[in-house]
């Protein structure tokens, strides 16, 4: 179980003002979103480095927070920064499961659709999408991506160089 | 491993004032102003303006900067705070009214020739250039810092905006000053101006913004 958008708000505020436990409950909770939030969307293997990166970028930025202004929105802009960042870092990554525990239980759902990652992936063209998925995400090499879309291995390179930049320009727009 | 960056994180914890964006723009703005002061003061006034006169034409020069120069720091201020669902479409508008001015320049040029030579004279463009962009870059040092300091997640964005608005107000700047008012004189050393510290941004400024 996840704490509300308001819970959050509420505890972000207080943390603004220097209540290290509520920053504590506040940095717990964010943590469980974060990792749902990234299910699917990252190799499993690096959800744990991503998560922390985040969670020091919410530290290092917490005077951005408008405290008149919604908590998860600002959360998840975070989030897509740093995931989009993660993508550009990994090449391959063995992985062979997904941690289903993960993707149960979500909370805010009007809001976790309108901030999701799907809904980002889903504003690029599809062979984009699915190029930056099987390489970025799955783990395949380029060799194999190209073998299983039909694409040539430049033009998996060139659709995912376009996709993550396309991914950059919409971090807070889409 | 999580739990002890939580613990340090939350030990490192101290109270901060959280930014508002009315600051950044007022930070900008201020800045425009002792820049603007400081032209009057070294180069000079514009003498249609010392007469009380001023013609139509710098009105509408420094209304078309001010107003993309406005609306473009508004956009990177507010790009401090980074929300999913933010829109910064206001300054593509003001851009639109402001590319009139090259564009008149383009559609008379093909028309008739410039009648006033001085469009074509690299010492008073030059000065108009280099003054405007120089002016700009300190305006651009305010923004920047703004970036530093909040959280920008579209980092070349910021930097075509921080290149724009700086270059706008910096052009706004010397505009108090410069004397010409052709449509191709300023069609071509401001647009020129703005363009320069637009593609200055987009190379710099993503590379000083720090997460």
């Amino acid at each position: 179980m996840i704490a509300s958008e308001e819970t959050l708000r509420h505890l972000m505020i207080k943390a603004q003002g220097g209540d290290k436990l509520c920053y504590s409950s506040l940095l717990v909770e964010c943590e469980k979103w974060l990792r749902r939030y990234y299910a699917r969307k990252i190799n499993p293997s690096a959800i744990d480095d991503l998560v922390q990166e985040t969670l020091i970028s919410l530290h290092r930025k917490r005077s951005s927070y408008d405290p008149n202004r919604a908590f998860l929105p600002w959360l998840a802009a975070i989030g897509r920064y740093r995931w989009i960042d993660s993508l550009r870092k990994i090449y391959r990554h063995e992985h062979d499961q997904l941690y289903e525990e993960m993707v149960a239980d979500p909370q805010d759902e009007g809001v976790t659709a309108k901030v999701s990652l799907e809904r980002l992936l889903g504003m690029i063209p599809p062979k984009q999408a699915e190029v930056i998925s099987l390489v970025k995400i799955e783990g395949l090499s380029i060799i194999e991506a190209s073998a299983k879309t039909g694409q040539s291995e430049s033009l998996v390179k060139v659709n995912i160089h376009r996709g993550l930049k396309k991914l950059s320009s919409m971090v807070e727009t889409e | 491993m999580m739990s002890n960056t939580i613990d340090r994180l939350v030990e490192d914890l101290t109270p901060i004032k959280p930014l508002k964006n009315r600051d950044g723009i007022v930070l900008t703005l201020g800045l425009t102003a002792v820049f603007a002061a400081i032209v009057v003061m070294t180069l000079g006034i514009r003498g249609d303006i010392m007469m009380g006169m001023p013609h139509p034409m710098f009105f509408l020069r420094a209304g078309a900067l001010l107003l993309l120069g406005v609306t473009s720091c508004y956009a990177v201020i507010a790009m401090g705070q980074p929300a999913v669902g933010n829109s910064f479409k206001g300054w593509i508008w003001a851009l639109c009214a402001a590319l009139l001015f090259p564009a008149t320049a383009i559609v008379m040029a093909l028309i008739a020739a410039p009648d006033n030579m001085a469009v074509f004279v690299p010492r008073y463009g030059l000065e108009c250039l280099s003054v405007s962009a120089l002016v700009g870059c300190g305006i651009a040092t305010a923004q920047i810092g703004w970036l530093r300091r909040s959280a920008p997640v579209a980092l070349n964005r910021a930097g075509w905006l921080v290149g724009i608005s700086s270059g706008a107000l910096g052009a706004a700047a010397y505009g108090l000053h410069c004397p010409f008012n052709g449509i191709f004189y300023i069609g071509l050393w401001y647009t020129l101006s703005v363009m320069i510290c637009a593609f200055l941004g987009r190379l710099i400024v993503p590379h000083l913004i720090r997460w």
